[in-house]
């Protein structure tokens, strides 16, 4: 167990070190911030807009950057030397990440401190935040796998991205569609629901479900990647 | 000596395409094995075979007495190391940086990334940028990782393809300097004096099926057609065939000529090559 800890931290602190020179994700990690500082501004800040924020980090940082940063791996035929290393695909995918996982978190920290949002329930907002943001990262690692390069993965993104990132904004137009309700299925759109429930007042049973619908959607995700690593373990 | 991989009819095939019909072959322990052939012979399709990369379509591969399926993924990975043409840096990290991700995946002191920046002689670049270093330094850095937990089995694949001379003879001279110490070496290659001078037996693979298998020189002395060329000093070469008077004949030309230079004519590797396969090296 304290070798694969050392091996996870090991890919945790090149990533760091390599993402500190990398123009691409800095500034995707403070658009969500800067956004959040145009929007403190406003008179009224809704939690329908609160969460347009955080969703937005949740594409823009645990999604896009977790994807890029294995695309790029991909590109630069590093990631076949961590699959031939003696590192497990948990410890290569773990510590590729935990450093996405730190980022989104100051994110959304920085982001809702700045709007002043503070939850009814802050245990309720945390574990959900939580969840999410790991059903983000797995999405990130399943698209920079699926793809070949950066650029490939930041254009196959954008559907995905504007999907789960927007979906609330969409939510009106959607309503005149029969298949409507399945938007309400999205993990995005079940944290939107929470953090309303929260705002009136809620307890955590009630909203099991919905962490339960955001699970679920983790769940099909890791399954999924897990195989697409798998598979791109083996070169058949 | 020991066998350290088995080969058994090996084949691979991918949809219809068959990238290996048919390869037998064993490597011993402590041996330099060149796989040589033209570019699509299925050079890089067997290495990813023997490193468990692709599972073969037919046929059995042994490493180490046991069969490739049932080794135990970390322990087979921390006794090998695969160099390939499309081996990777990560270009913003230092080559130290570089290294010491290697090390602490394989478990070992950092102190080793020294040693290896000396085998390759790059000793003096460990503070640069990847991306700053030449083609040939990159080369000499991928070989540096690839022997960081000292592998007991090293599978290059193309090592030198597109290095200069100069780059070129610091891995030759890196891999003989592995050798010494007992790694066993599987090395494919295109290139005839690479694989002369490096290796102690080389097999031909063509249109996916080994041709010829044996050290340089029993090949050399099985092709040769044993003739004699004398180079005189104004330059003009005298060739004497094979005959049963051919030492007489020499030594008279020896004794007319002003001579400067006399030389066997035993084939490249190449030409053997393009004799057995009736195509060139490419």
């Amino acid at each position: 167990m304290k070798t694969s800890i050392n091996r996870m931290q090991a890919i945790f602190i090149k990533d760091f070190k390599d993402v500190m020179k990398n123009m691409f994700i800095s500034s995707s990690l403070l658009m969500p911030i800067i956004l959040a500082f145009m929007y403190s501004r406003l008179d009224d800040v809704s939690i329908d807009l609160i969460y347009l924020i955080v969703n937005l980090s949740f594409v823009a940082v645990a999604f896009l950057i977790q994807c890029s940063m294995i695309a790029e791996e991909k590109e630069k035929n590093t990631l076949r030397s961590l699959m031939l290393s003696p590192a497990s695909v948990f410890e290569i995918l773990a510590g590729k990440s935990a450093l996405t996982f730190l980022m989104t978190g100051v994110t959304i920290v920085v982001s809702i401190k700045l709007m002043d949002y503070v939850p009814g329930n802050s245990l309720i907002v945390i574990v959900a935040i939580l969840i999410s943001t790991l059903f983000y990262i797995i999405l990130g690692t399943l698209f920079g796998l699926i793809t070949k390069s950066v650029m490939e993965a930041s254009v196959m993104s954008m559907p995905f991205m504007v999907i789960f990132g927007f979906a609330s904004l969409f939510e009106n137009i959607a309503a005149s569609y029969k298949v409507s309700y399945l938007i309400d299925y999205l993990p995005n759109m079940q944290l939107i629901e929470i953090a309303r429930m929260d705002e009136v007042g809620t307890t955590f049973l009630e909203v099991i479900p919905n962490l339960l619908i955001i699970l679920a959607w983790i769940a099909a995700a890791a399954v999924v990647t897990v195989s697409v690593f798998k598979k791109k373990e083996m070169n058949d | 000596m020991s066998t350290i991989i088995d080969v058994q009819n090996i084949q691979k095939t991918f949809g219809r395409v068959d990238a290996l019909k048919e390869a037998t072959f064993g490597v011993e322990k402590g041996e330099t094995f060149g796989l040589l052939g033209p570019s699509g012979a299925g050079k890089t399709t067997l290495i990813q075979l023997l490193t468990n990369q692709l599972k073969p379509t037919a046929g059995k591969i042994e490493i180490w007495g046991q069969s490739i399926k049932e080794l135990n993924k970390k322990i087979f990975r921390q006794s090998f190391g695969v160099l390939s043409d499309n081996s990777g840096l990560y270009t913003r990290l230092s080559v130290y940086d570089n290294l010491k991700l290697f090390c602490d995946l394989y478990g070992i002191p950092h102190k080793r990334i020294h040693e290896v920046l000396e085998i390759v002689q790059l000793g003096k670049e460990k503070n640069k940028i990847a991306s700053k270093l030449s083609r040939g330094m990159k080369q000499r850095v991928l070989l540096a990782r690839t022997i960081l937990h000292k592998p007991t089995l090293l599978f290059l694949d193309e090592p030198t393809s597109a290095l200069d001379p100069v780059n070129t003879s610091h891995v030759h001279e890196g891999l003989k300097e592995l050798t010494k110490q007992g790694t066993t070496i599987f090395l494919t290659t295109h290139d005839m004096t690479e694989a002369e001078t490096m290796c102690d037996r080389v097999a031909f693979l063509h249109e996916g099926c080994i041709q010829l298998l044996d050290t340089p020189t029993h090949l050399k002395h099985q092709f040769t057609n044993r003739s004699v060329s004398l180079t005189c000093t104004d330059g003009r070469v005298i060739t004497h065939e094979y005959a049963e008077n051919q030492a007489r004949k020499i030594y008279e030309t020896m004794q007319q000529e002003d001579i400067i230079a006399i030389h066997s004519n035993e084939p490249s590797l190449g030409d053997i090559f393009v004799q057995v396969t009736g195509r060139k090296l490419v």
